[in-house]
C-alpha cells in the first residue's frame, strides 16, 4: 500500500520550522528513518495520511560521550549509536550493546533512536533498553523545551505522551554511577522478528551489596514498556546471589499485565518473563565480575 | 506534483523527479530501470531490496526516496568494477549460493558492509551480517560459505 | 556405473552470473511501454453475499482507465490446477476468477481497476462501494462436516468436496492380530511457501484475444490452458513466456488464480499492457499448504511388526478444492499408506470446504503432514515397546526389487533406504547420542530420525496428471549447443542439470550446452509442470532422447566427412573419433560447420560439390513420457536443544541421507537439501498463517508476523550424504530430489524433542509456547 492521499512531504533546515508545520497541522507526521512509519503504511493503516515532515536535516543526528554520560540526536541511527556504544566498551553499557545487537543491519542503518521511542511500540527492544539507563528525553515545542525521564514517554500501546505539535529533539543517558553492568535478553531472538518479551537490567554495586537495580520488561508485556519495582527492590541491598535474582525473576510476575495475541498468550509471557529476567540479571552479574 | 531530487547511483549522476510517497525501491527500479534490488514485500522483512545508501545497508522499500535527495546509492549492478566481479558476487557464483538467485543482490549488499567494516567475520558474524535478509532455498548454507570464501580473497 | 564426464560434477550455475550481476530474468523485471497497473479489491468478509457493486466513483478518478466486474468476467467453473486437464474427472471443477453473487473467503476479487499507477489504482480501489449482506462462515473443517453447518457449495452436502478412500485386506482382523494397538491424532498447519518473489504478471491482450502473458508461474503450458479457459478462448490464441527464471516457486505457483485472467481482461478493454503484482500481504492469503488432521491407528505384534493400520485425514481446502482434491490423494497413499507394510489397511480422506483461503501446492503435497504423523507414531510404538527405531522402520518398509506399492507394473528398481539409514546413523552418532545420558540443566539435547521410504519421480502412472517432456537441441558451428525446453527452472538447478545431461550425452564439455533464454508456448514442445520432483527424471529424460537423435545426425554428418560408419563412431570432449582409433577425429564444430557449409564451395580448382545428405543442421527433437516412477527415499537425522525454561528449540545439528539414484550436480543437490530442510524445519517449529478466528482475517501477512528461519535459526551443521544408486529408466542413473528432503524434518524434529524431555507434540508448529505448555508450566 502506498500513501495514496500524501500531499505535502516537508523537509525543513530548522527546529522552528518543524513546530512551525506541526502547529499548523496535527495531522502531519513527523518522518524520521521511517522505518515505522513505512511498516505502517504497508499494512494499510496510513492510507490517510496527507503530510509529513522530516526531519533528518536539523542536524539531529550527533552523538556526544562525555564524563556525564551520552547525549545522542532524535535522528541519530541505531548504527551510530552503536558504534559509539561500542566503542565505549564498558560494562555499564552491556545492556544497551546486546539490544543494539538484535535489529538487523538494515534497520540499524536507518531507523533512528527519536523514531524508536516515538513509536511507543512495546515490541521494540531500544526503548527497553534505554529505561533500564534511565534515559531522559527531550522535546521541544512552541512553548520551549522540556524534559522527560523515558518511561513517561509511554502513554500506552503506540500512544506517545507529546503533546500536538511537540518533538522530541534528543535524549541523554547518564553515566551510571560506580561499579555498574548493564544486560538485555530477548526472547523471539528471531532476526527480524518483534520481542515477545524482552528485559534490560541495571545493576549496580557498592561493597559486594546492590545499591541500585534497574529491572525494565518490554516486548508484549504490557501496552508499554514497564519497570519491575518489587523486583528492584528485592534487588537493592541484596548480594546479588542466585537465590536474590531467582526471586527478583518471580516478583515480576506482580508489576506486569501481558498481552495475548497471536505470537503468544499472556500466560507464556509472564511465564518467560520471569525466566528472562532472571538469565538476564545473571548476565549483568557477570559482568560486574 | 512530483519533487526533483539528486541521487549518485553506482557512479552516475541523475536528477529525478518523484512522486513523495515513492520508496527508494520504487524509484531505483522504476525510474532507473534496475534490477538488483527487488521487491519481496515491500515491508522490511526480507532483504531483496538491500541496497547501500553512502555505504551503509538499507532496505530500499523502506526509504522514502524525497529522504535521500543528494544520496550516493550502490546496488548490485555496481558491485562489479571495469567489469570485474567483485569477490562476493565470484564466491557466491563459486560457492553454489545461488538458487532461483532473488534474495542473492540484496544477501550480497548486506555481506558488503559486513566485510567492509570486518573483512574477516567468523561464521557467527557471517550469519548475523546476513540475519536481516531471508533466503528460501538455500537454508543459508552456501551463503555463509560464500562470504567467508569472499572474506579470504 | 559407466564412465561419466559431466554428469556428477557440481558445474557452476550459467545462471549465476547473471543472478550475482542484477538478475534481469525474473517475470518482476517484464516492463512493456504503455503498461497499466492493475489491483484487485478483495472482499473483506469470510463469507458474504454480493448486493451491488458500484464503481462509478472510481472510473472518475483521473488515471483510472478502466474498471473490471463480475458481470465483465466469464462467468465459468474449472480447476485452476496447472498439472491436470482443466476438466479432469478426479478434481473438482469448482473455481471461478470474479463470482458476482458470492464470496467464501477473505481476500476473493470482487472487482479490479488498471489505472496508470499503482497508487491510483489501489486509490481507485477505496472508491469501489460494494454492498455485502453477510453470512455465518465456518472455518473448522470438522464444524464445517456437520449437518446445519454453513453450506459453501451447493454440490457438496457437509461440505465435503471430496473423499477418497482405501482397503484392502481386513481391517477388523488386522488389529485383532495385533498385540499392540497405538491411535493418535495429528494436526499441521497452514504453511506459505514464501517464494521470494512475489506472483506477478504482465499480460496483452488484442482486441482478436491475441495474449502474450509473462507470469510467475511453474508451467507454461498449464498458464496456457486454464487462461484459455477462463476467457473462453481457444488456447492457441495465448502464448505464455517462459521467464528465463522464476524468484522460487515450490508448488506455489501451481495454478491460475484470479490475476491472470483479470490482467488479461483489463488489458483487453484498454488496450494497453497491465501488469499485476501482488502485494506479500496478497500472496499469503493467495495459496497455501493444507492443514490436515490425521488420525492415525495402527496395530503391533511384539516384535514391532505392523498387522493393520487404519487413517482418516481431514484436509481444510477452504474456499474452493482447486489442490485439495489431488494433495488428499497424494496424502493418503505417499505420506501414510505407502510408507511401510501392514496386511491390513484402510484410509478414508475427506477435503473439506471452509471459508479460509484456498489451499495450494507446496513441496511434499500431502506428505508432510501425512509423514508427521506416520513417523511420530512409529517413535511412540518405539518408546513404548522398547523397540529400536530404525530396526523397526527397516523391519517395516519395502525392500528393493519388490514391487511399487502405486503401480504394481513398476518395481523398485533402485532402493537405498537400508543404505540411508546406515549411513546417516553412522555420520550422526546415532548410537552413542542415543545412550548418553541427558544434561542435568535447563536445556536438555535430544536427537531423532525420520525416514520417507517412498516418493515419486513425477507423475507418471497417476490418473488425470500430465507427465511428458520435450525438449530440442540444436548444435552450433562453434562446437556449442543450444536446449530448447518448457521446463521451467523455479531455482532448484534445471537449466544447470539438463544442460549437464545433454552435454554429457553429446560428448559436449560442461558449459558447451546453453539453455535457450527465448521460449515460450508457441515454439517449444509441451513438458508437464515443474513439480513432483519430476524435472531432473522426466525432462531428464527427454533432454537425453533429443541429445541422443542430435548425436545420431552429427555423427552421419562426420561419417561423410571421415569416411567412416556412424556406427564406428564416438564422441568426447568435443571431438567426434573413430572407436578405438583416436587419432581419427574431427572436432564437432567442424561436423557442424560442415553440415551448414554452402553446397557449392568455391575452392582453387574452382566450385566444388559438397554432399547433399550431409546438409542440414544438426538438431534433435523429443516428446515423450519416462518409463517409470522410481522411487526417491531418504532417512534424516536430527539433533535438538530444548530450552525447558523457555519452550526455544535449537536445531543444532542435521544429517540427511538421501538415495536418489546418480547426482547429476552434487552441489546442486545439497544446496535442495539444505533448503528443503528450512523450510522443514521451519513448518516444524514456526511457520503458521494464522487467522483471526471471527472474522477470518488473516494475522500474519508479512515477515515480521509470519517466522521463517533466518541464517540465526538454521544448524551450524549440515550434512547431505548421497547413496549413489543406479536408476536404471533415469538419465545416467539419475531419480529425483525435489521433495523428499521437505517431508520429514516436522517428525524428525519432534522425535528429537520427545528424546530430549519426554513430551510428544502432536500439533504442528512446535512453539515454544506448546513447549512450554506439554512441560506442564503454563
Amino acid at each position: 500500500m502506498a500513501l495514496q492521499n500524501l500531499k505535502d512531504f516537508h523537509r525543513p533546515g530548522a527546529v522552528e520550522e518543524v513546530l512551525a508545520l506541526l502547529s499548523e497541522n496535527d495531522e502531519a507526521l513527523v518522518l524520521a528513518g521511517g522505518t515505522f512509519i513505512r511498516g505502517l503504511e504497508a499494512r494499510g493503516l496510513l492510507n490517510g495520511l496527507e503530510t509529513l515532515v522530516d526531519i533528518r536535516r536539523l542536524g539531529l543526528d550527533t552523538i556526544r560521550v562525555d564524563a556525564d554520560g551520552i547525549e545522542a540526536g532524535a535522528t541519530a541511527t541505531l548504527a551510530k549509536l552503536q558504534r559509539v556504544v561500542a566503542a565505549q566498551n564498558a560494562a555499564w553499557l552491556g545492556g544497551l550493546a546486546d539490544a543494539l545487537d538484535c535489529p538487523p543491519l538494515q534497520i540499524r542503518n536507518t531507523a533512528t533512536l527519536g523514531g524508536c521511542l516515538a513509536a511507543s511500540c512495546p515490541f521494540f527492544d531500544i526503548p527497553t533498553a534505554l529505561v533500564a539507563l534511565d534515559t531522559e528525553i527531550t522535546i521541544r515545542g512552541s512553548d520551549g523545551e522540556r524534559r522527560l525521564p523515558l518511561p513517561e514517554l509511554f502513554f500506552g500501546l503506540f500512544a506517545n505522551a507529546l503533546e500536538p505539535g511537540e518533538l522530541i529533539t534528543g535524549l541523554s543517558i547518564p553515566h551510571a554511577a560506580g561499579h555498574s553492568a548493564g544486560a538485555f535478553g530477548k526472547l523471539g531472538a528471531h532476526a527480524n522478528v518483534l520481542a515477545i518479551v524482552n528485559v534490560a537490567v541495571q545493576l549496580t554495586v557498592d561493597g559486594g551489596l546492590c545499591s541500585a537495580a534497574c529491572v525494565a520488561l518490554g516486548g508484549g508485556v504490557a501496552d508499554t514498556v514497564v519497570r519491575s519495582p518489587a523486583a528492584e527492590a528485592i534487588l537493592t541491598g541484596s548480594k546479588l546471589d542466585p537465590a536474590a535474582l531467582a526471586a527478583a525473576g518471580e516478583a515480576v510476575a506482580g508489576d506486569i499485565q501481558p498481552l495475548s495475541d497471536h505470537q503468544a498468550s499472556a500466560e507464556y509471557r509472564r511465564a518467560v518473563a520471569k525466566v528472562m529476567t532472571r538469565r538476564t540479571l545473571e548476565r549483568a552479574v557477570a559482568r560486574l565480575a | 506534483m512530483k519533487q526533483m531530487i539528486s541521487l549518485e547511483v553506482n557512479g552516475e549522476a541523475h536528477e529525478l523527479a518523484v512522486e513523495k510517497n515513492a520508496t527508494l525501491l520504487r524509484v531505483l527500479r522504476d525510474q532507473l530501470g534496475l534490477n538488483g534490488p527487488k521487491r519481496g514485500c515491500d515491508s522490511g522483512g526480507c532483504g531483496c531490496c538491500t541496497v547501500h545508501v553512502d555505504g551503509q545497508a538499507v532496505y530500499s522499500c523502506m526509504c522514502y526516496a524525497l529522504s535521500y535527495d543528494g544520496a550516493s546509492i550502490t546496488t548490485a549492478e555496481g558491485l562489479a568494477v571495469d567489469g570485474e566481479l567483485h569477490p562476493l558476487q565470484t564466491s557466491f557464483i563459486e560457492a553454489g549460493a545461488v538458487q532461483c538467485g532473488y534474495c542473492t543482490c540484496g544477501m550480497m549488499m548486506a555481506a558488503k558492509q559486513l566485510l567492509d567494516e570486518c573483512p574477516r567475520p567468523d561464521e557467527e558474524q557471517i550469519r548475523q551480517g546476513i540475519s536481516g535478509n531471508l533466503c528460501r532455498c538455500t537454508g543459508y548454507a552456501k551463503i555463509v560459505e560464500a562470504v567467508k570464501m569472499a572474506s579470504e580473497r | 556405473m559407466k564412465n561419466l564426464h559431466v554428469v556428477g560434477q557440481s558445474v557452476e550455475r550459467p545462471d549465476a552470473y547473471d543472478k550475482v550481476t542484477g538478475g534481469k530474468g525474473y517475470p518482476i523485471n517484464v516492463r512493456l511501454p504503455g503498461m497499466l497497473h492493475g489491483k484487485m479489491l478483495r472482499s473483506p468478509y469470510a463469507h458474504a453475499r454480493i448486493v451491488a457493486i458500484d464503481a462509478s466513483r472510481a472510473e472518475k478518478l483521473p488515471g483510472v482507465k478502466a474498471v473490471l466486474l463480475p458481470r465483465d468476467v466469464p462467468q465459468l467453473k474449472f480447476c485452476p490446477v496447472y498439472f491436470v486437464p482443466v476438466q479432469a474427472p478426479s478434481m473438482v471443477q469448482d473455481f471461478d476468477v470474479m463470482n458476482g453473487d458470492i464470496v467464501r473467503y477473505v481476500g476473493q476479487p470482487v472487482a479490479a481497476v488498471a489505472a496508470t499507477s499503482v497508487e491510483i489504482a489501489e486509490a481507485a480501489l477505496d472508491l469501489i462501494d460494494v454492498e455485502y449482506e453477510p453470512l455465518a462462515a465456518v472455518f473448522d473443517p470438522e464444524a464445517a462436516m456437520q449437518e446445519g453447518a454453513p453450506q459453501l457449495h451447493a454440490d457438496a452436502p457437509r461440505n465435503i468436496a471430496k473423499n477418497p478412500s482405501f482397503e484392502f485386506g481386513d481391517i477388523e482382523k488386522g488389529f485383532a492380530e495385533a498385540d499392540h494397538v497405538f491411535e493418535g491424532v495429528y494436526q499441521t498447519q497452514r504453511a506459505h511457501t514464501c517464494y521470494m518473489e512475489p506472483r506477478v504478471c504482465v499480460v496483452d491482450m488484442d482486441r482478436q484475444d491475441n495474449i502474450t502473458i509473462h507470469v510467475t508461474t511453474q508451467h507454461i503450458f498449464g498458464t496456457r490452458e486454464k487462461l484459455a479457459f477462463a476467457l473462453g478462448i481457444p488456447e492457441s490464441k495465448v502464448k505464455v513466456v517462459k521467464a528465463p527464471y522464476i524468484g522460487g516457486g515450490f508448488g506455489g505457483k501451481l495454478e491460475l488464480t484470479a490475476m491472470e485472467p483479470v490482467a488479461a481482461l483489463l488489458s483487453k478493454k484498454t488496450g494497453r499492457p497491465v501488469r499485476i503484482e501482488q502485494t506479500r500481504q496478497e500472496d499469503f492469503i493467495t495459496t497455501t499448504r493444507n492443514p490436515i488432521k490425521v488420525y492415525l491407528k495402527t496395530g503391533v505384534k511384539k516384535d514391532g511388526t505392523f498387522t493393520a493400520r487404519y487413517a482418516k485425514s481431514v484436509l481444510d481446502c477452504g474456499a474452493h478444492a482447486t489442490h485439495g482434491s489431488e494433495v488428499i490423494m497424494v496424502h493418503g497413499a505417499f505420506g501414510v499408506f505407502f510408507s511401510y507394510h501392514a496386511p491390513h489397511q484402510k484410509w478414508e480422506g475427506y477435503t473439506v470446504y471452509t471459508n479460509n483461503m484456498i489451499g495450494g501446492g507446496y513441496r511434499g503435497y500431502g506428505a508432510p503432514q501425512g509423514s508427521f504423523a506416520v513417523e511420530s507414531q512409529i517413535d511412540e510404538i518405539c518408546a513404548k515397546l522398547g523397540l529400536d527405531p530404525i530396526e523397526t522402520r527397516l523391519k517395516n518398509s519395502r525392500k528393493q526389487g519388490e514391487p511399487h506399492p502405486f503401480n504394481p507394473a513398476f518395481t523398485l528398481g533402485s532402493y537405498g533406504l537400508a543404505d540411508c539409514l546406515k549411513q546417516g546413523a553412522e555420520k550422526i552418532g546415532w548410537a552413542a547420542a542415543r545412550s548418553s545420558p541427558k544434561d542435568a540443566g535447563a536445556k536438555k539435547r535430544g536427537i531423532g530420525l525420520a525416514i520417507h521410504p517412498v516418493w515419486v519421480s513425477g507423475c507418471m502412472g497417476f490418473p488425470d496428471i500430465y507427465e511428458h517432456s520435450g525438449a530440442i537441441i540444436k548444435i552450433n558451428r562453434d562446437g556449442t549447443a543450444d536446449l530448447a525446453t518448457a521446463a521451467m527452472d523455479i531455482g532448484s538447478g534445471q537449466i544447470t542439470t539438463l544442460c549437464q545431461i545433454a552435454a554429457e550425452e553429446l560428448g559436449l564439455p560442461a558449459g558447451a550446452v546453453r539453455m535457450s533464454s527465448q521460449a515460450d508456448t508457441d515454439n517449444v514442445p509441451f513438458d508437464a509442470p515443474t513439480h513432483a520432483s519430476r524435472v531432473t527424471y522426466s525432462a531428464g529424460n527427454a533432454v537425453k532422447a533429443a541429445a541422443a537423435a542430435a548425436k545420431k545426425r552429427l555423427f552421419e554428418v562426420a561419417a561423410t566427412l571421415m569416411e567412416a560408419s556412424p556406427d564406428d563412431l564416438e564422441v568426447s570432449a568435443g571431438r567426434v573419433s573413430v572407436k578405438g582409433a583416436p587419432g581419427r577425429s574431427v572436432s564437432v564444430a567442424e561436423v557442424a560447420q560442415r553440415a551448414e557449409s554452402p553446397f557449392v564451395q568455391m575452392t582453387a580448382e574452382g566450385p566444388k560439390p559438397t554432399t547433399m545428405e550431409e546438409k542440414g543442421t544438426i538438431i534433435g527433437l523429443a516428446s515423450l513420457s519416462p518409463k517409470s516412477n522410481p522411487p526417491p527415499c531418504a532417512a534424516q537425522f536430527v539433533e535438538v536443544e530444548v530450552d525447558t525454561e523457555t519452550g526455544e528449540v535449537k536445531v543444532l545439528r542435521m544429517v540427511y541421507a538421501h538415495d536418489i539414484g546418480r547426482t547429476i550436480n552434487p552441489k546442486a543437490a545439497e544446496g535442495q537439501v539444505e533448503g528443503g530442510f528450512q523450510q522443514g524445519m521451519g513448518y516444524a517449529l514456526m511457520e503458521n498463517i494464522q487467522f483471526d478466528p471471527e472474522t477470518g482475517s488473516c494475522l500474519t501477512s508479512d515477515f515480521l508476523d509470519y517466522k521463517l528461519p533466518t541464517a540465526m535459526e538454521m544448524p551450524r551443521q549440515m550434512d547431505s550424504i548421497f547413496i549413489e544408486s543406479d536408476e536404471p529408466t533415469g538419465p545416467f542413473g539419475a531419480k529425483s530430489l525435489g521433495e523428499c528432503c521437505v517431508i520429514t524434518p516436522a517428525p524428525a524434529i519432534a522425535n528429537a524433542i520427545y528424546d530430549a524431555i519426554g513430551v510428544r507434540f502432536t500439533t504442528l508448529p512446535i512453539t515454544p509456547e506448546r513447549i512450554l505448555a506439554g512441560l506442564g508450566k503454563l
